[in-house]
């Protein structure tokens, strides 16, 4: 993955736009766009899971929730800044992930798409049972809240770290591990790579991104962690913006966040189909023509216009 | 009088001249969302999803400001009514609070639904100091938070209107205790704060008569069976059943209870006393005469009643399709009614041109038995140090069989603290 | 008919491993003598397995999909669902319940056709994560539009058993209960003898087990997979049919914890094995509401994951579930 001149332009063009974009926006808008980077950092987690190394998940929520919960509950009792809860929260999720991928090894396909989204569905159960804790369904309050700009700014230089991240990651010889298991595991284990370390790694790093997406998601919601926020929807969205933006390409990535950050607020101004289960319908439609019309995804389709552009 | 005095008297009234002035500009350079001709407020609510039951809430109110636009508005005011869908999920109303108040501007938020909706967002909203009005969920913070510091700081513009849950689990305590000093009661509750605010109250109205509680079983909202936990309740040898629900677990409560054989005396949370769901339960095999709730809006099967003749006309007029739900007795309509009118009341105490801070200071210090949709003889009151607007309630019981109604038990009661 | 059975090796479902009927067979005294000791018991064991066998006729129609195309059909719930309020429009335009009830499965029957022909084979040889994502968009899909036709508020149906009650002993049992056990077997008895006897679930199996074979010898594949879908979804409908009176209140999200208890049931009896997945539902059924009453810490928060434990559990220790057979991964 030797980084095209094209590809570094394209970095730095919407590095640039990023920057100057919250000049020209309203609070509420910064919000919305914090939120489009909230996405980002999750789909880019799960593309590194499903999308390169192919163990689906359709539990990333899960992460999602104790990475929020990890931020609320360490700024209600300790006061801690709250980019500091974002640290934590990538690390308290690497560990998650760990510990999940290990039982994941023995499970691939269906099975493996069974048990993470059950995972999906119990963890939001688990605030409610230790509620004197984690807040029951009352929820826990962060002990500060922050500006839009503040989200703006923080979430998209999240979200750079995190890309840059992956980057680094899937460039070395992590990232071609994870492709080798992917496109084969028996050829990858008769080539060395040692299949249990990276699979359960990959589910580590993933369940960070997710973590730390999670604690911005927190943040966003003015500070306040739920577990109705975190129900099935929210991963079924993530996998769907991974869907979207295209498994196995980083570059589609934004195009699958905007998606799934943006629709609903978009649509909700659309007459018609202004109500949120016209939404659904969108939703619902858009990620199955894309399936069967754009196998790849967004990333697929740039891909395929760029060299017809370079055959021309 | 020298000439020093006058020279004062001119300053004095000069300060004074400039001091008005100032307000009045004050006044008029204020707050978003108003003008002098309209008054734009918007509200959460769950149109679609588990609690998509109390839809009808926001289409009453949107009913009553109509009918209010029609007559005049307030202040030669018409009030816009925003209504937006959260799906009763907190990630959804924070979006949905900053678009109201940041694109939309408005100048209040107003009823909107659900505990975890309203916490999501309260803190915003104080810190803007955008009013809260009114939401719609019987939790006590809205009430002790006005002045005590909760999550961080004190909410005062933050409402609430209904009786909260506690109190009404005290009176079923008290009621419990003086009329059925031998009860085993037993308790079904939904699983969260809801639930267990309810089995506060209940405690303590039992008072000396807690240990009346044999057992109790909680179940999840998401849960849609609740067989296990009644039968648990059943076997425990409880002879008097606690049902704290909203109304797709209530009804299965009741009927599940019939079901099973069993017939205990049964109180139901008032948030599932509406007459549709128990017809509903009723068709399904519940038996309902005998089982005890209580209310705060106008009864809606006394035709005799002033707020059920005014309502029913406007629900007619100006929400035609909810007529038949009317007929049948939803008092979500009534109660939305309720809310609008006390809203309106609120505005028209705010001062000619209403501030954000005004509303707030005139939404405690409400003091009226005007409001014609609420039970005769409450009165809506809320003062310095009291921010809960409605503290009485009557209790009621079924009665009349599969088709009957609720039937007024005993006298309009204060609820206390 | 026979011809076709000798020429393609299909082999017939064999016994499941003995120590699995040990187990079974232990379950079901220790049900039979704890229903003898003590009433809540059997109440609890009755309630169960009526839930119960809703639960494993869903996880019946995730089976027959799994064998069919090896995928997992995320939108079962959601069809079953959407069927559901087919038949409420149907009793709306006056039919009687069960009027209702017949029309609805043969369009139940070829929705489930519909969607496996139009939206399920274009992806279904290019990875099992693409048609998991097709399904899990046709979730939503059915979700908004159901919403959006019907509302999401609550609607009542008739029942279609009446309310009345049985006492078996100190033991109550509704006759809206025991309709739901009987027409919820009978159902899969009928399809059972579908599979088994008739030329077509030959067809059926040969096109699930050997697809290549089986074209050879004539049978249309995509034509059988396709029939496949639509009986998942009929079964699925009448699951949905069954599930909504024990619910007394229709809304979309109806099936959605039926689905959960359907995976875990489904994953239970082996994914592969029809009967395993009704076995697997009816103990989940039963053993949710014995451990409701008698274990004190798996409160109402704790049981979907403790469900799910269970099924995390199996997976580990026997990933072919109770009844399943070890595949052989082709390298």
């Amino acid at each position: 993955m030797r980084p095209s001149l094209a590809a570094l332009g394209t970095t730095a063009a919407a590095a640039l736009v990023l920057a100057v974009l919250p000049f020209g926006l309203s609070g509420y808008h910064q919000a919305l766009a914090a939120q489009v980077a909230t996405f980002f950092i999750s789909i880019l987690g799960l593309n590194i899971l499903t999308g390169y190394t192919g163990q689906i998940s359709i539990g990333h929520g899960a992460f999602m929730a104790i990475g929020g919960y990890t931020t609320a509950v360490l700024s209600r009792d300790h006061h801690t800044d709250l980019v500091v809860t974002m640290a934590a929260a990538f690390f308290l999720c690497f560990l998650c992930g760990l510990l999940v991928g290990l039982p994941a090894l023995r499970l691939s396909g269906v099975y493996l798409a069974l048990a993470t989204f059950a995972l999906a569905v119990s963890v939001p159960q688990i605030p409610l049972k230790f509620s004197s804790y984690l807040g029951g369904s009352g929820g826990v309050q962060s002990a500060k809240t922050v500006s839009h700009l503040w989200l703006y700014a923080v979430s998209w230089s999240a979200a750079a770290v995190m890309f840059a991240v992956a980057w680094l990651v899937l460039r070395g010889r992590t990232g071609r591990a994870f492709r080798a298991i992917r496109d084969s595991e028996v050829a990858a284990t008769s080539s060395g790579v040692a299949l249990p370390v990276y699979k359960t790694l990959a589910f580590g790093i993933s369940a960070a991104f997710a973590g730390v997406a999670g604690s911005l998601f927190v943040i966003g919601t003015n500070g306040f962690a739920q577990p109705s926020e975190f129900g099935v929807l929210l991963s079924l969205q993530i996998l769907i913006g991974a869907a979207v933006a295209g498994l196995g390409s980083l570059w589609g990535v934004i195009v699958g966040a905007a998606f799934v950050g943006l629709l609903p607020t978009i649509s909700s101004d659309v007459p018609v189909i202004g109500s949120s289960h016209g939404q659904d319908v969108v939703f619902g439609v858009i990620v199955i023509a894309v399936m069967l019309l754009l196998p790849t995804g967004f990333a697929g389709l740039l891909h395929r216009l760029a060299r017809s552009r370079a055959r021309a | 009088m020298g000439r020093k005095g006058r020279f004062l008297i001119v300053v004095a009234g000069l300060v004074l001249a400039a001091v008005s002035a100032t307000a009045a500009f004050g006044a008029h350079s204020s707050d978003p969302g108003i003008t002098k001709t309209s008054i734009h407020i918007g509200g959460t609510f769950p149109l679609t999803g588990v609690a998509s039951a109390y839809k009808t809430i926001p289409a009453a109110e949107t009913a009553y400001f109509a009918y209010v636009n029609d007559h005049g508005g307030v202040n030669g005011r018409k009030i816009d009514f925003t209504v937006v869908d959260d799906g009763y999920n907190p990630a959804q109303t924070v979006p949905a609070v900053q678009k109201l108040v940041e694109q939309d501007k408005v100048f209040a938020l107003m009823g909107d639904l659900g505990t975890a909706p309203g916490l999501a967002t309260w803190g915003y909203a104080n810190a803007h100091k955008v009013p809260q009005v009114f939401l719609a969920t019987g939790d006590s913070f809205w009430g002790f938070c006005a002045h005590k510091s909760c999550q961080g700081s004190p909410k005062p513009y933050t409402i609430g209107w209904q009786p909260d849950y506690p109190s009404e689990g005290r009176l079923y305590g008290r009621y419990i205790a003086q009329n059925m000093p031998n009860a085993k009661i037993g308790i079904i509750f939904q699983n969260d704060a809801f639930g267990k605010n309810y089995i506060t109250g209940l405690k303590q109205g039992l008072g000396a008569k807690k240990s009346l509680i044999v057992d109790q079983e909680g179940f999840n909202a998401t849960d849609t069976t609740v067989t296990q936990q009644i039968l648990a309740l059943k076997a425990k040898g409880a002879d008097t059943l606690f049902i704290v629900a909203t109304p797709g677990q209530a009804i299965a409560s009741l009927v599940t209870a019939t079901k099973i054989g069993w017939s205990p005396t049964t109180f139901l949370a008032n948030v599932s006393n509406i007459r549709p769901f128990l017809l509903a339960a009723a068709k399904a095999g519940a038996n309902l005469d005998g089982l005890i709730s209580s209310g705060y809006v106008a009864p809606m099967n006394d035709p005799n009643n002033a707020g059920n003749k005014l309502g029913k006309s406007i629900i007619g007029q100006y929400a035609p399709t909810l007529s038949a739900d009317y007929e049948l007795g939803d008092s979500n309509l009534m109660y939305g009614l309720g809310v609008a009118w006390t809203f309106v009341y609120a505005l028209q105490h705010a001062g000619k041109n209403p501030t954000r801070a005004s509303l707030e200071q005139a939404l405690h210090s409400m003091n009226t038995g005007g409001n014609p949709f609420v039970y005769p003889g409450i009165k809506i009151q809320t003062s310095a140090t009291d921010n809960f607007p409605i503290e009485q309630l009557i209790m009621n019981k079924w009665s009349g069989g599969p088709g009957g109604a609720m039937q007024p038990l005993g006298k309009l009661q204060n609820t206390g603290r | 008919m026979v011809d076709l059975a000798r020429r393609l090796p299909i082999r017939q479902q064999r016994l499941p491993a003995s120590p699995v009927i040990l187990l079974l067979a232990a379950a079901c005294i220790f049900l039979v003598v704890g229903c003898l000791q003590s009433s809540i018991f059997a109440q609890q064991t009755v309630a169960g397995l009526a839930t119960g066998v809703v639960y494993g006729s869903l996880a019946l129609a995730l089976v027959l999909i799994y064998r069919a195309t090896e995928v997992i059909n995320f939108a079962q719930g959601e069809m079953a669902m959407a069927c559901v309020y087919i038949a409420y429009q149907l009793i709306q335009w006056g039919f009687s319940y069960w009027a209702a009830f017949f029309v609805t499965l043969p369009i139940a029957f070829l929705l489930g056709m519909a969607i496996e022909a139009t939206l399920i084979r274009p992806v279904q040889h290019r990875s099992v994560i693409a048609v998991v994502i097709v399904t899990v968009g046709l979730f939503i899909l059915i979700d908004g539009l159901v919403a959006w036709k019907w509302g999401a508020d609550i609607k009542f149906m008739p029942s279609p058993f009446g309310n009345r009650i049985y006492h078996v002993g100190s033991v109550a049992i509704a006759r809206q209960d025991i309709g739901t056990i009987i027409i919820t077997l009978f159902t899969v008895v009928l399809l059972w003898a579908l599979f088994r006897f008739t030329k077509l679930g030959l067809g059926m199996r040969a096109a699930a087990l050997r697809p290549a074979a089986a074209s050879l010898a004539g049978v249309r594949v995509d034509w059988m997979l396709a029939v496949g879908w639509g009986l998942a979804a009929l079964l699925g409908a009448v699951a949905g049919l069954m599930a909504e009176p024990s619910q007394f209140v229709l809304q979309p999200t109806l099936m959605q914890p039926i689905l959960l208890y359907g995976f875990a049931a489904a994953v239970l009896g082996g994914l592969e094995s029809p009967a395993g997945a009704v076995i697997g539902g009816v103990a989940i059924g039963i053993f949710l509401n014995l451990v409701g009453q008698y274990v004190h810490f798996v409160t109402s928060e704790l049981r979907q994951p403790f469900a799910f434990a269970v099924l995390l559990a199996v997976l580990l220790v026997k990933p072919t579930g109770l009844f399943g057979r070890r595949r052989i991964r082709k390298v």
